[in-house]
C-alpha cells in the first residue's frame, strides 16, 4: 500500500511535472506569440508611420526652394562703351568660360580676339521676353562697341542682352538654394555619371542592394577602414529626406525600411528625380547648394542641360564630400575623383572610348565663385516690402519664384564701395567720428534711381548688412535740412494758376528776421552766422542761405510749401511751422529721392519701382509692376528748379563736383542739419539720380556738412557709375525762354545795359523792368516786347509780367 | 522807344504757339477742321491732307547710339503689340527706356498701347511725358502732334471727358487725316 502510494505519488508528481512543463511551454508559446504580436504591431505601426512619412513628402511640396531675385539685364549695343557695363566682369559673374580655339562655340563660351569678342550668349528664359541663345561677334573700336553680328546668319544686330545676374535669394532657416530640374532636362551622361559612381545597380535593386553592401564591406576590410559606402541612391535620398545624419543601427534600419517603401510606392524615375534635386553638392558662401541644377550653376554657371560629360562627371565626383572634394579647395583631388568617375562610366560602358579619352584630358573648367553679396541685402528687403502682400515670407522662402528686379548690380557694387570707403575716409579725416563701439559707428545710405521711370538701380542701406540690417534709405527718417529748400523755391516759382511769387531775376533780403511762433520768436541764422543784404534767388539757393529762404517761405506760405512737397512725393508728415522751410521735417531718403526725381523728370513724378515681374517655377507671370508716373508740377517750373540746382553745382555749396573733375549736366543740393547731425547730398544728371545721407543712427553732433560728409561719396559714386561720361542734357520745355538780364536789378538787359547775364523764365513771367530804363533793343531772340511797368515792384519781389507769351501771340496774329 | 520785333522771332514764336496749341489742354484754339462729332471720337471725316504719316521704322538711324538701340526695342515692341503680345511689348518698351530714358517714341508707344488697351485713361501720363520730351527735344512735328492729340482723345473719352476728346480727335484728324481717319492708331501704323 505504501509502495503503491509512493508510485502513485511519483506518477502524480511526474504527471504534474509534465502538466507543468506543458503549461510552461504553452505559456512560453503564448508569451512568444504575444511578444511576436506586439513586435509585429509595433513594427507594423512603425511601417505605417514610415509609409505615411513617405507619401506625405512625395505628395506634398517636396522641396523648399528659395525665391531668387535677378538683376536687370545688361544691354549691349553699338556705340556703348563696354567699360560702362563692365562686360568682362559680367561674363565672369555669369559663368561664361573663355575658349582659346575659335571653332564652334557652345552656349556660355567666349573667345577674345583682337578688337573682337565672340560669345555664345545663353538663352534668356522669361515668360514675356524670351531670348534665344545667340552666337554673336562683337567688334570694338577702342572701348566702344562698333558692331554686333549674329555669327550664324551674318546679320547685324541692334542690341543684345546678357542674361540677368543673381542678386540674392529669400532663404528659409536652412539657407539652402536649389534650382529644380525635371528628369527630362537632365542629360543622360549626368545620370550615368552619378549612377556609375553611386549606385551602379540602381535599376535592379528594390531600395537596398545586398550585392553593393557586401562589395563595400569587402572593400572596406581590404583597405582597413571605411572606403566605400553601401548606400544606394534610394537610401541616400531617404537619409537626406527624412532622417538626421547620426550613425546608429536603428537609423540604418529605418533608412532601409524607408528605401523599400519608396521603391514600392514610386517609380525609379520619380526617385531619381527627387535625388537629383535633393543631393547636397557644395557651398556658395554661407548657402548650401542642393541638386544638380544649382550645382551646375555653381560650378559651371550654366543650366544643367548644357553640361558636358566631363562636367557631369565632376558633379558626380563631389557627391561623397562636396567640401573635401571641392574643385575650388582641392582641384587636384577633384580632378582625380572626376577621372575616377569617368573611368567607372567607361568600365560600365556608359561612355565610349573616344568620349572617355577626350573627357579625361579636359581640364577643370570651373566658373568663378560668385557668392551672393551682402551688399544687395538692403535692396532685397526693400523689394520684399514692395511685393504684393500675397508673397509672404513662407512663400518667398519656399516657392522658388523668380523676381526680375530693376537693380543694376554694377551700380550697386559701386554704391556699396563708395559708401563704405567714403565713411571710412570721413572717420580718418574727422577723428571725432571714430566709433565708441563697432555698433555705433557713423552710418550712411545711398540710393540711385532712374528719374524717368522710378527704377531703383542701387540701394545701399548702411555700411554692412551683417552689422546692421536697419535700412537707412527706407526705414530711417531724418531731418532733410537744406535739401528741403528747393521745395520752397519751387513753390515760389510755380505759377499755379496765378502769378509766381518770384522769378529767377528776383532778389531776396538776407537781413535779420524774427518770426513769431506759439513757442516764441523764431530767428533763423545763416550757416556762416552772417547776413548778406540783398541777394539773388540763385545766390540764396546756391549758397543755401537760411534767412532769405525762411523769409521767402513766409511769403509763399508754409501750407503751400508743404502741399507742394507732398505732391512731389514726400509722404512723411510735415510740421506746418516756419522752420519747415529749412528742413526740420523727418523724412526717409527714399522719399527725398522720389521728390527730386519728379523735378529731374520735368515735373512728372515716377513711382518707385524695385521689380518688373514675379514669375513662378512653371514660367507664369504672377505679378507685374509697370512704369507709372503722375504729372505733379509744370515742366517749366521743374526746369527752373533744375537750373537753380545746376547753379549749386557750378558755383555753390556743391562746387566740389566740378573741382573733382566731374563734367556734364548735373544739378543738386546739399543739406546739413543742426550741428552736423545729418549730412545730405541729392544730385542728378539727366538720366541718373542719387541721394546720399550720412549720420549716426542715434543722432549726434558731427563736424560734417552735406558738402564734406555726403557729397564726396556722391561724387565717387557718380564718377564711377557714369565713367565720367554723362549722357543727355537738361532741355528747357517750350514754355521756358532764356534772355539776358541785369544781374543787379533783375531787369531785362537791353542794348546799353552795363552788365548782363543769361537767365531762364517761364512765359508770361518776364521781368517788368528794363536796363537801361526806358528801353533799347533786346538782343536775344524768342522773347516778346515788354511794356514798361506802371509802378516799380519791390526789389525782393519782382512781379511777373501779367500778359503771357501765348496771349501776346494771339494778340499779334 | 518800344523794342522792335524781328521777323525770324515772329516765325519762331508762331511755331511755338502751334506746339502749345495742340499739346496743352485748355489753351488751344479749336482746329479749323473740327467736324460735328455726335458723341463718338471716331465720326469725323476731314479732308485727306495733312502731315505725312509717322513711321518709327524710319527713325532707327537717328540720334546717338543709345537712341538708335532704344528705337530698335520700340520697333520690336510694336511688332509684339501687333502680334497681340501686350506684355512682351511692354517689356520691350521698358528695355527701350532702360537704354534711353528720354526716348519720347518709347513713351508714345506705351501710350498707344494703353490707349488701345482695356484702360485707355491710363495713357494720359505717358502722353504727358511724351509731349514734354518731344517738345524739349524739338521733335514735335505735326505728325507727332497728331498722334499725341489722337491718343489723348481716346484716353479722354475713356475718362468720361467726351467734349475734350472730340476736340482732340478733331485736331488729330486735321493734322493727319490718313492716320486718324478710323479714330485709331494700330501698332503697325505707328511702326
Amino acid at each position: 500500500m505504501a509502495l503503491a502510494t509512493e508510485k502513485d505519488r511519483q506518477r502524480t508528481t511526474s504527471r504534474l511535472r509534465r502538466a507543468g512543463n506543458s503549461r510552461l511551454v504553452l505559456l512560453g508559446l503564448l508569451v512568444l506569440a504575444l511578444g511576436s504580436f506586439l513586435v509585429g504591431v509595433k513594427v507594423g505601426r512603425q511601417l505605417v508611420l514610415l509609409d505615411r512619412m513617405v507619401t506625405q513628402r512625395f505628395s506634398g511640396q517636396r522641396f523648399r526652394v528659395a525665391s531668387r531675385v535677378l538683376s536687370a539685364p545688361t544691354i549691349l549695343y553699338p556705340g556703348l562703351d563696354w567699360k560702362n557695363v563692365d562686360l568682362p566682369g559680367a561674363l565672369t559673374r555669369l559663368g561664361y568660360q573663355a575658349e582659346t580655339n575659335p571653332g564652334p562655340l557652345l552656349p556660355g563660351r567666349y573667345v577674345f580676339g583682337k578688337n573682337k569678342l565672340r560669345v555664345h550668349l545663353r538663352a534668356l528664359e522669361h515668360p514675356t521676353r524670351p531670348e534665344p541663345d545667340r552666337d554673336v561677334e562683337i567688334t570694338f573700336d577702342g572701348s566702344e562697341i562698333a558692331e554686333i553680328r549674329d555669327v550664324t546668319n551674318g546679320r547685324e544686330l541692334g542690341a543684345v542682352l546678357l542674361e540677368p545676374e543673381l542678386v540674392g535669394s529669400y532663404y528659409g532657416p536652412d539657407r539652402e538654394q536649389r534650382e529644380l530640374v525635371r528628369l527630362g532636362e537632365v542629360p543622360r551622361h549626368l545620370i550615368d555619371a552619378i549612377l556609375s559612381a553611386e549606385d551602379q545597380r540602381f535599376d535592379e535593386h528594390h531600395g537596398i542592394d545586398p550585392v553593393r553592401i557586401v562589395g563595400a564591406f569587402l572593400a572596406n576590410v581590404r583597405h582597413g577602414g571605411v572606403r566605400q559606402g553601401g548606400s544606394t541612391v534610394t537610401e541616400q535620398l531617404a537619409k537626406n529626406f527624412f532622417l538626421t545624419p547620426e550613425r546608429t543601427l536603428s537609423r540604418r534600419i529605418r533608412t532601409a525600411l524607408l528605401s523599400m517603401i519608396m521603391e514600392a510606392r514610386y517609380s525609379k524615375d520619380e526617385i531619381l528625380e527627387c535625388y537629383l534635386n535633393e543631393i547636397y553638392l557644395g557651398q556658395r558662401g554661407a548657402t548650401e547648394v542642393h541638386g544638380v541644377g544649382e550645382a551646375s550653376r555653381l560650378y559651371f554657371g550654366k543650366p544643367v542641360r548644357e553640361l558636358t560629360v566631363a562636367e557631369a562627371a565632376l558633379i558626380a565626383a563631389v557627391i561623397p564630400g562636396p567640401n573635401g572634394i571641392s574643385p575650388y579647395k582641392n582641384p587636384e583631388r577633384a580632378l582625380a575623383r572626376r577621372n575616377l568617375v569617368l573611368d567607372l562610366m567607361h568600365e560600365q560602358e556608359r561612355i565610349d572610348d573616344e568620349t572617355w579619352k577626350i573627357s579625361r584630358a579636359e581640364p577643370l573648367h570651373i566658373s568663378a565663385v560668385t557668392p551672393e553679396s551682402s551688399d544687395a541685402r538692403y535692396f532685397l528687403d526693400a523689394l520684399r516690402r514692395q511685393l504684393p502682400e500675397v508673397y509672404d515670407n513662407e512663400g518667398l522662402t519656399s516657392e522658388g519664384l523668380k523676381i526680375y528686379s530693376t537693380l543694376d548690380l554694377r551700380l550697386q557694387r559701386i554704391g556699396a564701395t563708395a559708401l563704405r570707403d567714403g565713411l571710412a575716409a570721413l572717420e580718418k579725416r574727422f577723428p571725432k567720428l571714430k566709433p565708441e563701439s563697432p555698433d555705433k559707428q557713423i552710418e550712411g545710405c545711398l540710393i540711385a534711381l532712374r528719374p524717368q521711370t522710378g527704377e531703383v538701380l542701387a540701394l545701399v542701406g548702411g555700411r554692412g548688412y551683417s552689422v546692421s540690417q536697419f535700412d537707412r534709405c527706407v526705414q530711417a527718417k531724418r531731418q532733410m535740412g537744406s535739401t528741403f529748400k528747393p521745395f520752397v523755391y519751387i513753390a515760389a516759382l510755380e505759377p499755379e494758376g496765378g502769378r509766381p511769387v518770384i522769378t529767377l531775376a528776383s532778389t531776396l533780403e538776407d537781413e535779420p528776421l524774427s518770426i513769431p511762433t506759439p513757442s516764441g520768436p523764431w530767428t533763423p541764422v545763416n550757416y556762416d552766422h552772417q547776413f548778406h543784404g540783398t541777394v539773388t534767388v540763385r545766390d540764396a539757393l546756391e549758397h543755401s542761405r537760411n534767412v532769405p529762404t525762411a523769409r521767402l517761405a513766409q511769403e509763399v506760405g508754409i501750407e503751400r510749401i508743404a502741399a507742394l512737397a507732398q505732391r512731389l512725393g514726400i509722404e512723411s508728415p510735415l510740421p506746418l511751422v516756419p522752420s519747415l522751410a529749412l528742413g526740420v521735417a523727418d523724412v526717409a531718403p527714399i522719399e527725398v529721392a522720389r521728390a527730386y526725381a519728379a523735378i529731374a523728370n520735368g515735373g512728372i513724378r515716377p513711382e518707385i519701382r524695385t521689380f518688373e515681374d514675379v514669375v513662378d517655377p512653371q514660367g507664369h507671370t504672377l505679378a507685374r509692376r509697370e512704369i507709372e508716373f503722375q504729372p505733379v508740377l509744370d515742366a517749366g517750373t521743374a526746369y527752373l528748379a533744375t537750373s537753380l540746382m545746376e547753379g549749386v553745382v557750378e558755383r555753390g555749396t556743391a562746387v566740389s563736383v566740378r573741382t573733382s573733375g566731374l563734367l556734364g549736366p548735373i544739378a543738386g543740393k546739399t543739406g546739413t542739419t543742426d550741428s552736423g547731425r545729418d549730412a545730405w547730398f541729392v544730385g542728378f544728371t539727366p538720366e541718373l539720380l542719387a541721394v546720399v545721407w550720412v549720420g549716426f543712427d542715434e543722432p549726434r553732433n558731427t563736424p560734417l556738412t552735406g558738402a564734406t560728409g555726403a557729397l564726396p561719396i556722391w561724387i565717387r559714386f557718380m564718377k564711377e557709375a557714369t565713367s565720367g561720361q554723362i549722357r543727355g542734357a537738361f532741355l528747357p520745355p517750350p514754355e521756358v525762354i532764356t534772355l539776358d538780364i541785369d544781374p543787379s536789378s533783375g531787369a531785362i538787359a537791353l542794348a546799353g545795359c552795363p552788365q548782363r547775364k543769361s537767365e531762364v523764365f517761364l512765359l508770361g513771367t518776364l521781368p517788368a523792368r528794363e536796363c537801361p530804363e526806358g528801353g533799347g533793343m533786346i538782343e536775344r531772340a524768342a522773347q516778346p516786347p515788354e511794356p514798361v511797368p506802371s509802378s516799380k515792384a519791390p526789389s525782393h519781389e519782382p512781379k511777373p509780367h501779367g500778359r503771357g507769351f501765348v496771349d501776346w501771340l494771339r494778340g499779334v496774329f | 522807344m518800344a523794342p522792335r520785333l524781328p521777323a525770324r522771332l515772329a516765325l519762331f514764336s508762331l511755331l511755338q504757339a502751334l506746339v502749345l496749341a495742340c499739346a496743352r489742354p485748355g489753351t488751344a484754339r479749336p482746329a479749323a477742321t473740327a467736324g460735328t462729332a455726335k458723341g463718338s471720337v471716331e465720326e469725323e471725316a476731314p479732308p485727306a491732307q495733312g502731315a505725312p504719316p509717322l513711321h518709327l521704322s524710319g527713325l532707327t538711324l537717328d540720334g546717338d547710339p543709345a537712341r538708335r538701340a532704344s528705337m530698335r526695342f520700340v520697333l520690336e515692341g510694336l511688332d509684339a503689340d501687333d502680334a497681340g503680345s501686350a506684355d512682351e511689348a511692354a517689356n520691350l518698351y521698358e528695355r527701350a527706356l532702360q537704354v534711353d530714358p528720354s526716348n519720347p517714341y518709347a513713351y508714345l508707344a506705351l501710350a498707344r498701347q494703353r490707349a488701345e488697351g482695356p484702360e485707355p485713361a491710363h495713357a494720359l501720363p505717358y502722353l504727358e511725358k511724351a509731349r514734354a520730351l518731344f517738345a524739349a527735344q524739338k521733335a514735335e512735328t505735326p505728325s507727332v502732334q497728331a498722334h499725341l492729340c489722337g491718343l489723348r482723345a481716346l484716353a479722354l473719352e475713356a475718362a468720361g471727358r467726351g467734349e475734350e476728346a472730340k476736340e482732340e480727335m478733331a485736331r488729330a484728324k486735321a493734322l493727319a487725316p490718313d492716320a486718324w481717319r478710323d479714330g485709331r492708331l494700330d501698332a503697325a501704323e505707328l511702326r
